[in-house]
């Protein structure tokens, strides 16, 4: 190929490219990256007229929302969730797939049955557990043979949540798991074997160690995701319930603050903490995840 | 050996008694779903609980239709899901080719600009967005649902990936053809990542069918609601009202669940392969 034709072929391809990339770029921009970037400006305003009067207030919604009871309580609440969602969820995951991963009969009707939480609606499925949890005539206060108002008593909302978080997230981390468990090459395995190792010992000393960026991974995803709890919160507990001081999140107060009580910068002082929490999670998982691709 | 053999069964009757144990779990509250969406109110509120109704009744679902507007959620649902699901994978796929394989200036950067919002978590975006939709007067309107969403980053993120990991060589003959970029792109790349496609039209469509905060938050007028947020307000319609309720949640779901029977291996493959290489 002659350098003429090259030359004029690379800045052709540009301009493909560009036409290319033109589409999503934009889009990206304009819907999203904006956006973010208007939310941390907004955090900085007080805005009076639905947003017609704009004040420049420095740190005052900050101020506010460090001395305001509330917000630490509805900090606490969403990492009290986390701790108690993530590694229930893990454990349960990485249980699941290492009994999924023997040669077992049925392999295939398990996976899809554990999968179909993942495709429900959650506000379907929180709408059922709102049946099951019923304090009188639920099904869960039935068979446990207790009478506990599992979503308006505030000491059991927040776990009445984890279970329903734990019960929708179990097949789809099983999935990841099972994936991770898959890699880890039957060679290792049968030379533990000959070694004499045993059942727990070859969890203990093979899958688990060789699982860990997996395992990593998964709890980076499902951390990052239950510092977003919403959805299961305000269909099961509600705006009216008196359990929901004791289970407020803050997506869940960012919600009321912004389009119930109209004050958007509040709203999104507190959207913009969640922020940098999920910037330090991110953060988190690229440096480890970087150093273990350097010592695979 | 035979004692071997003889704790392999034991040790799998185990597995199978846990792994059963853990199904019904899961399945319970789907039956208890249809279960109730039969009974009569009266008997959904028995005290004590009773697992089967005298006779089906099917008429919460008549009325869970009637009394709300199915017929709006569905179309918004779908249509919504729709435009998310076809424009997004157009775009995505077009982008992830060009930032793969074309060195243009200023490649990295603008990939990292795309990229980026990725961290952001979502509620971050719903305020200025919803500002942006006031100003365009779409605040309220069924295309408030899909218009921010006709482009994922998600998408062109993980097909690139994909375009990195193909040889090089199908497309050299077809540049020394004379084929442009879009035409390499169209006939000869597109075809071979068709199983990253597929991932992404489920990942996609099962995102939108389900998502409820920014449906309730852009949208009030029952004609413009999608079915989770339309379910959130037949709760407050019919309190405890369980039958209509549930039959109302069984018409949300059924749609999704029918597709994920169908394809349930692509389903299930597509969602944890994106995720492995998201």
């Amino acid at each position: 190929m002659n350098e003429g034709v090259m030359a004029m072929n690379t800045k052709s391809r540009y301009a493909w490219a560009y036409v290319m990339i033109a589409p999503t770029l934009i889009g990206t921009l304009l819907f999203w990256s904006w956006p973010a970037v208007y939310s941390i400006y907004l955090g900085f305003l007080k805005s009076e007229n639905f947003g017609l009067v704009n004040h420049w207030v420095g740190t005052q919604n900050y101020e506010k929302l460090f001395k305001d009871q509330e917000f630490w309580r509805n900090l606490r609440n969403t990492l009290f969730y986390m701790v108690l969602f993530v590694p229930l969820t893990l454990v349960c995951s990485t249980v699941l797939a290492v009994l999924l991963n023997a040669k077992i009969r049925g392999r295939s009707t398990y996976r899809v049955i554990y999968f179909l939480p993942q495709v429900t609606m959650p506000a379907a499925a929180a709408m059922v557990w709102v049946v099951l949890f019923a304090q009188d005539y639920g099904l869960v206060n039935y068979a446990l043979g207790t009478h506990v108002s599992w979503l308006s008593d505030p000491r059991f909302a927040m776990y009445s949540l984890v279970i329903v978080g734990v019960w929708a997230a179990i097949g789809f981390n099983m999935l990841l798991i099972l994936a991770g468990l898959q890699g880890i090459p039957r060679t290792l395995y049968e030379a533990a074997e000959i070694d004499g190792a045993v059942g727990f010992n070859k969890f203990r000393y093979i899958t688990l160690p060789l699982l860990t960026p997996t395992l990593f991974f998964t709890t980076i995803v499902l951390m990052i995701g239950a510092t977003q709890v919403f959805d299961s919160i305000y269909m099961l507990i509600g705006k009216t319930n008196v359990a929901l001081p004791a289970v407020r999140s803050l997506v869940y107060a960012y919600y009321q603050n912004a389009f119930v009580y109209y004050d958007q910068n509040y709203g999104a002082a507190i959207v913009n903490i969640l922020l940098l929490v999920n910037l330090v999670l991110t953060g988190v998982q690229f440096l480890f995840q970087k150093k273990w691709v350097v010592y695979d | 050996m035979t004692s071997h053999t003889l704790s392999s069964k034991r040790t799998n009757l185990v597995i199978h008694a846990v792994l059963i144990a853990i199904s019904a779990v899961m399945i319970i509250p789907f039956l208890w779903m249809i279960l109730t969406s039969v009974k009569t109110p009266m008997e959904a509120t028995q005290i004590p609980v009773k697992f089967f109704p005298s006779i089906l009744k099917w008429n919460s679902y008549s009325e869970a239709f009637k009394q709300s507007s199915f017929q709006y959620y569905y179309f918004n649902t779908a249509f919504s899901a729709f435009m998310k699901t076809l424009f997004p994978i157009i775009f995505s796929s077009m982008a992830a080719y060009a930032f793969a394989r074309i060195q243009f200036p200023g490649r990295s950067i603008c990939f990292f600009l795309i990229i980026s919002v990725m961290m952001v978590p979502n509620p971050v975006f719903y305020t200025p967005q919803y500002m942006m939709m006031n100003k365009l007067g779409l605040v309220n309107t069924v295309t408030a649902l899909w218009i921010a969403s006709l482009i994922s980053p998600f998408a062109t993120f993980l097909l690139r990936q994909f375009f990195l990991g193909i040889s090089k060589e199908l497309e050299e003959a077809a540049i020394l053809d004379g084929c442009n970029p879009f035409q390499i792109f169209w006939h000869i790349m597109l075809p071979l990542v068709k199983s990253a496609l597929v991932a992404i039209v489920i990942i996609q469509l099962l995102w939108s069918w389900n998502e409820l905060q920014w449906p309730l938050i852009i949208n009030s007028s029952p004609e413009k609601l999608t079915l989770s947020a339309g379910l959130a307000t037949l709760v407050s319609k019919f309190g405890t009202n369980y039958p209509v309720l549930m039959a109302g949640a069984i018409m949300a779901v059924i749609p999704m669940i029918f597709l994920f029977f169908i394809f349930q291996r692509r389903f299930i493959e597509g969602v944890a392969f994106s995720a492995h290489k998201g």
